[in-house]
């Protein structure tokens, strides 16, 4: 379908400078001119006004084909595609050729910046000549919600979802919703400059979920698979047995009788609970439930001491893990975050001193319900702390909730209960001292460069320093604590908490100490510059408090995989957008907010799950919805139905009752694996055919270049980083975006050898989420064997993985392979 | 970090080193004795140079000597065919690697350095680009030992429990490289697992572990109180640990702590009771080897003998 | 900008108009120094063993560079490092006191400070030249010498029969067809040395800038030259500073 020139126009963006301060415009206008083609520029064409000119354009001069130079197009390539459908022009007669992270800033040459600006904007012209008209899909919403992960994020996500009339499920892997706050016992108000119950706070929202009629909730349950896209994700989910019947009446009357003692992950593995306990006294569900890994009876002893305790018969051996599956709408992830492993920074003692904790036991060690029932000690003061305590799993000793057993008979048989039970802090046989010093250290594992650190800022740790300083000020005024700090970051109404806590004498040391060294007295010593004064330091302490850095939580690596959406490179999912889209994932319908989003605090989680379920519900609510991505389309008067192509790896393509090969839109990838199959040439991805290829091949090559065919998922926004990243490569690297290298076949190599390539590159997404990891070994093989059939030329094929971190390593690959192509030229 | 498994057996260029062969040289013998019985396969050439460290690091040699040189000496290694080079001294370790990594990324240094070869006729030095990989081509030879733990606990015939013994690593090892460090560099544990296989009991943590050595290039020579003082620190913390066997990595931090111990002794009135020795060295002691014929021993300051009678060494 | 003296090795000190440029140009340092990026969270301090001993901290030789204060090349802390590299393993921003410092040593050299503590070493080339090793150099040898005692002396004087013994070959001399003294020909190490030997027996010039901004620096300097006379002598310890910085402060 040939458009006269006259009809085409190229539209520019400065870019506020991005763009123009490296790409000489007025000759890429220049050059294009004198091929006839209309060319405009504009400061920012992403602006209204810049949307204006493109739509008044069209309109005046009826174009028919747009081609727009700006920033990559998975940034505002939506935005274009909207402004020229408002202009009535089919989404596929636009192009948009990268000139921002793929041209400007990795060409640190003016000269050559502008010269492969015109190649690429040349590419997508010769492109144009060659697109037909996409039609769009539309797909039906489902109504439903699923929040995975129980926290406050979660908890906060399901509320105001379920309050919006949005059915919602709430699945959570751990027995109890609750999450993190759960375990931190107290937190700080900025205002009436105190601290807090935590608990008292949650509790009423988590009782609150448990008995809204449009929550599900579903506790011991990981989500498997995610399957579909689009407002119509079908999830598997795995609900582990917990062995109780919902008829238990947490009575906890079995675990008294327990003989297991077993680790309690919520109070940081101290010994104090049995096999069979509930996760803390304000659990909810309100239902006990059984560690299959510790219970005798479910490792083939017999012992069943609860089956024959509990009154309500809930004791149940036999249940089995349940598989369900649920159709839902729209998906907010908020799994949450774990804390650092302050034993990699060595030289602060962590796992080799007892006397070293992180904020997290403190904070457990604080709580009333923790492994010290609110006591500050030494750990080393403690040896019989995780043997006396085997009753702290039934929280009896709880201030604020009624503990269930406090009005039953409490069985006599138990010989830890009578000590524990009546404890009080007078009573004890010897009241370990209370540690007189208290040394913090912040930014442990955060803000650090080096090997096992991560560069960003963990946001909550001064604060959460700070709380803690304040806390153990009040209980125990006698305590001196010093916090070691490099910059004390107390933003917004924060500052008024810290200047408080500074009035109550807590020391502040600003240095980042070198070491904690321990003395024979398991008293330690922190070596630290006072930087202020210039003096080197070695503060005593009792306890030292670590800061320790917030990543993402195993939980929230592992549902980033099995949603498939983009991470950073810490493993946090990631925003669409920083500031605009700060709970969008990269795909459509799933949304993300708290800890597994970033670091925060309570109140920024807060903020943030209420905003992801109101994008979570506009989404659901924009029914029926129209799809954007590409697809493969059957043209069905080559195709002979062979069926051949059946054999797609996402089950995408069958056949008719008609006997037609059809495609489901919400299975299909575009990955382009059919076109390889079809010896007919009867199915292409719209968007990706091999005459578009052909054509943008055509016009952005020249002799010597390097061509690289960019699949368009995590390889393109890795080539768009390296932009980010201000690192270079020479500009005789032409990248033209694929949906998957499986749509470049021999005929298209060759195609490209003739029109100049020197060498070519695939650049694929690593097998590290289920579409890739079905993709990657397809493309793999599908490069192997084009480069045997190459035979010779063979040796000119490269293939490359490309991790989004691994800008520097792409870019260093780029600039090897294009020095080739020049020598060869 | 460096995997273990990359470690490799084959084509080691054991570097000698000038301090191991001037103070110390049951340290090479020991350790020839050892990569011998765990089947290793190492060369030793003469025309292999100092690697410059002590000149490097007394600032009296510049970057580009220093380079040079290090070039010199990998085409010796290349030549020979023992492009693996394995030190003995953790400042060569360090000097090379650096050398290396400097000839690889910096074509301006490396064309300079090239350009003397030539001039001078050195035409068979000339480095290109690539020719050694930093990561892959340099090794200490404590990593090499660690690559053979198991062999060595089999081999191990000295009875060391009991012994309290305690590893000082050395600075340049795993503090300038500190990418490439078997472990975490904070808490390097190479020695303490080899002594740990061949059977002594040993003190993984004691205060000031990773305070260096106190040698300081030129703060012994020009410095000595403030560079004896280091010292002390750390083999105060190591009598406060009750550490009777101190192992190390280092001819220089050996010369600092075995040397300048009874200086120490008499310049502070303090006494110790730690004896020194180089983990090559106690290797080839727990496999069987003579202590003054392998070890070498009779070179040392501060006399080992009461420590051979103890494990039944002599 | 001050000009460049024949000497100066353009590698280690290339030519710039702030000392951090040269740091961060100097092949001395790592590709990635962080020096920019230097937070003073005084980690490096807390770390340094030369801080724990005397004063200096280098942090505040960071800080210093990145004012640009030239009057650091004079300082007399900058020759207290131990090259132990403490501060490089510990920066949270990848930088690296230890190789600035380095660097600061070279560019004093450059301006004729501190000769004498290389004059000390300064034997070090030839012998390096002639033997292709290293060994201690003359005056650091009469110390160990007096410190060490007969057991080393003696052992010293036994080292080839130890050798021997020990199955190595007698001395430690290694074969390098005089391809080690043309290196330090071509690198114009012993030209360096040449000016090394002179600079430690009279002013080295500088300057003018320098001696303007610095004169009473280079006053000292020359003071020291000869103080440092001892060098061929009997050296002793006088080298140390006077001051030996305190013990850390106990809180």
């Amino acid at each position: 379908m040939t458009v006269p020139p006259e009809k085409t126009a190229v539209f520019i963006c400065h870019c506020s400078g991005n763009i123009s301060e490296h790409v000489d415009i007025k000759a890429v206008k220049k050059a294009l001119k004198a091929e006839g083609i209309s060319v405009f520029d504009y400061e920012y064409l992403c602006s209204s006004p810049g949307q204006d000119l493109i739509k008044n354009k069209i309109a005046e001069k009826a174009l028919e084909r747009v081609v727009i130079g700006s920033c990559t197009s998975s940034k505002h390539g939506l935005l274009f595609k909207k402004c020229v459908r408002d202009a009535g022009m089919n989404r596929a007669m636009l192009e948009i050729a990268n000139l921002r992270e793929q041209c400007a800033w990795v060409h640190p040459e003016k000269a050559d910046a502008t010269e492969k600006a015109i190649t690429l904007l040349r590419g997508k012209l010769k492109r144009l000549g060659h697109v037909e008209p996409l039609q769009d899909i539309k797909v039906d919403i489902s109504p439903h919600a699923l929040v995975i992960g129980g926290g406050i994020a979660g908890i906060t996500a399901a509320l105001n979802l379920a309050d919006n009339g949005v059915p919602t499920h709430l699945v959570e892997k751990d027995s109890s919703i609750g999450g993190q706050m759960a375990k931190i016992g107290k937190i700080f108000s900025p205002d009436k400059l105190a601290e807090e119950c935590a608990m008292c706070s949650l509790s009423p929202l988590m009782n609150e979920v448990a008995a809204h009629p449009k929550i599900t909730l579903l506790t011991r349950t990981e989500v498997e698979a995610v399957r579909g896209s689009v407002g119509n994700f079908t999830v598997t989910l795995r609900k582990k047995p917990g062995y109780v019947r919902d008829s238990c009446t947490a009575c906890g009357r079995c675990s008294r009788v327990c003989p297991v003692l077993v680790e309690n992950e919520f109070n940081c593995g101290h010994k104090d609970k049995t096999a069979i306990s509930m996760r803390f006294s304000q659990s909810v569900p309100k239902t006990y439930s059984i560690d299959p890994d510790h219970c005798l009876q479910l490792n083939g002893k017999t012992c069943e001491k609860c089956a024959e305790a509990c009154r309500a018969g809930a004791i149940d051996f036999w249940q089995q893990a349940e598989v369900l599956e649920l159709n839902v709408g729209a998906v907010i992830a908020a799994t949450g975050f774990k804390e650092y492993d302050a034993s990699l920074k060595t030289q602060y003692g962590y796992g080799i001193f007892e006397n070293v904790l992180t904020q997290m036991e403190l904070a457990r060690m604080l709580g009333i319900n923790g492994p010290t029932k609110g006591k500050l000690v030494r750990l080393s003061d403690t040896c019989n702390l995780d043997a006396g305590n085997s009753s702290v799993g039934n929280s009896t000793t709880d201030s604020f909730n009624a503990p269930p057993n406090a009005f039953t008979n409490v069985p006599a048989n138990d010989p830890t209960l009578n000590s524990s039970e009546s404890s009080s802090d007078n009573e004890n046989l010897s009241d370990p001292p209370v540690p007189g010093r208290i040394v913090m250290i912040q930014c442990v594992g955060s803000r650090d460069e080096k090997a096992g650190g991560i560069p960003y800022c963990s946001r909550y740790c001064c604060m959460a320093a700070l709380k803690h300083a304040s806390l153990i000020r009040k209980k125990y005024p006698d305590t001196e604590i010093t916090i070691c700090y490099i910059d004390m970051r107390a933003f917004g109404f924060y500052e008024n908490y810290y200047r408080a806590v500074q009035d109550m004498g807590v020391s502040f040391v600003r240095g980042r100490p070198a070491e904690v060294v321990q003395k024979s007295d398991k008293s330690l010593i922190v070596r630290v510059e006072d930087t202020l004064n210039q003096k080197i330091l070695e503060l005593p302490a009792d306890l030292v408090v670590l800061s320790a850095a917030m990543l993402p939580s195993s939980g929230t690596r592992e549902i980033a995989g099995v949603l498939n959406v983009s991470q950073d490179e810490t493993g946090f999912i990631k925003e669409r957008h920083s500031k605009l889209k700060p709970v969008d994932s990269s795909v459509d319908g799933i949304f993300v907010c708290g800890t597994a989003q970033g670091p925060k605090d309570i109140t920024d989680t807060i903020a943030q799950a209420g905003l992801a379920a109101a994008r979570a519900r506009a989404f659901i609510a924009d029914s029926p919805k129209v799809l954007v991505h590409e697809l493969a389309s059957i043209n069905q008067l080559t195709c002979t139905g062979c069926g051949d192509c059946l054999s797609c790896p996402f089950d995408a393509l069958s056949f008719s009752e008609s006997g037609r090969v059809v495609v489901d839109p919400l299975l299909c990838t575009g990955c382009g694996y059919c076109t390889e199959i079809c010896e007919k040439g009867a199915v292409q991805v719209a968007g990706f055919t091999k005459s578009q290829l052909k054509a943008e091949i055509e016009g952005v090559l020249e002799a010597g270049d390097l061509l690289g065919f960019v699949n368009s998922g995590i390889s393109s926004l890795t080539c768009d980083n390296i932009g980010n990243s201000v690192l270079s490569y020479p500009s005789n690297v032409k990248l033209v975006k694929v949906s998957t290298g499986l749509v470049v076949d021999k005929e298209l190599i060759m195609h490209a050898f003739r029109h100049g390539a020197a060498s070519v590159l695939f650049v694929e997404d690593p097998p590290d989420n289920p579409r890739a990891e079905v993709i990657f070994p397809l493309a793999l093989r599908h490069f192997e064997k084009l480069k045997e059939e190459l035979g010779a030329d063979g040796s000119r094929l490269h293939f490359k993985k490309a991790y989004v971190p691994n800008t520097k390593g792409l870019a260093g690959t780029f600039t090897n392979l294009a020095r080739e192509g020049e020598m060869i030229r | 970090m460096k995997p273990i498994e990359t470690v490799p057996d084959q084509k080691l260029l054991l570097f000698k080193s000038c301090m191991v062969g001037q103070e110390y040289p049951g340290v090479e013998a020991a350790t020839r004795y050892v990569f011998d019985r765990l089947g290793v396969d190492w060369f030793i050439s003469e025309e292999q140079s100092c690697c410059t460290g002590i000149g490097h690091y007394t600032d009296l040699f510049e970057g580009l000597t220093t380079t040079a040189i290090a070039a010199r000496n990998f085409a010796v290694a290349r030549k020979c065919g023992y492009p693996n080079i394995t030190c003995l001294c953790s400042t060569c370790y360090a000097v090379n690697k650096e050398a290396c990594e400097l000839l690889n990324t910096n074509d301006e240094v490396r064309e300079k350095v090239n350009s003397i070869f030539r001039e001078k006729g050195l035409d068979e030095l000339v480095y290109e680009k690539g020719d050694m990989d930093p990561r892959a081509n340099f090794y200490h030879a404590v990593e090499i030992l660690l690559s053979k733990v198991d062999k060595i606990s089999e081999s191990s015939v000295l009875d060391f429990s009991g012994i309290r013994a305690a590893a000082h690593h050395a600075c340049h090892y795993y503090k300038v490289k500190y990418k490439d460090v078997i472990g975490n560099p904070e808490n390097p544990q190479l020695i303490d697992d080899i002594a740990a296989a061949c059977g002594a009991d040993i003190v993984r943590w004691y205060e000031d572990r990773t305070l260096t050595c106190g040698m300081g290039f030129s703060q012994l020579h020009l410095n000595k109180n403030t560079s004896l003082q280091v010292t002390k620190a750390k083999l105060d913390s190591l009598k406060n640990a009750g550490v009777e066997l101190m192992i190390h990595m280092c001819p220089n931090c050996h010369i600092q702590y075995d040397r300048y111990q009874p200086v120490i002794e008499k310049e502070f009135g303090v006494e110790y009771d730690t004896v020194h020795m180089n983990i090559g060295q106690f290797v080839a002691l727990s496999m069987g080897a003579d202590p003054y014929k392998v070890c070498g021993f009779q070179t040392h300051s501060v006399p080992l003998e009461g420590f051979l009678e103890k494990v039944g060494a002599i | 900008m001050m000009p460049l003296l024949p000497y100066v090795n353009e590698y280690d000190t290339p030519e710039c108009e702030t000392l951090a440029e040269t740091a961060k140009r100097s092949i001395r340092t790592p590709d990635s120094l962080g020096l920019d990026r230097c937070i003073q969270c005084g980690a490096c301090t807390a770390s340094c063993p030369a801080a724990r001993f005397t004063d200096y901290s280098p942090r505040q030789l960071v800080k210093r560079v990145l004012e640009n204060d030239w009057s650091l090349l004079e300082d007399e802390s900058i020759w207290s490092c131990f090259y132990c590299y403490s501060c490089n393993l510990r920066c949270p921003r990848n930088n690296s006191p230890v190789t600035i410092v380095q660097v600061l040593r070279q560019m004093a050299v450059n301006r004729g400070i501190g000769l004498e503590k290389l004059a000390y070493f300064v034997e070090i080339g030839e012998y390096l030249a002639e033997n292709g090793a290293s060994r201690v150099p003359g005056p650091g040898l009469k110390n160990m010498e007096r410190d060490l005692g007969e057991r080393w002396t003696g052992f010293k004087r036994d080292l080839d029969s130890v050798r021997a013994e020990l199955g190595l070959s007698p001395g430690d001399v290694r074969d390098t067809k005089g391809e080690i003294r043309a290196i330090l020909e071509g690198t114009g190490y012993f030209e360096r040395e040449k000016w090394i030997r002179a600079g430690t027996g009279r002013d080295a010039e500088l300057p003018p800038e320098y001696v303007s901004h610095n004169s009473p620096g280079h006053e000292k300097t020359g003071a020291e030259f000869k103080k440092n006379d001892c060098i061929k002598g009997d050296l002793s310890f006088e080298t140390d500073r006077d001051c030996s910085g305190s013990e850390a402060l106990i809180v």
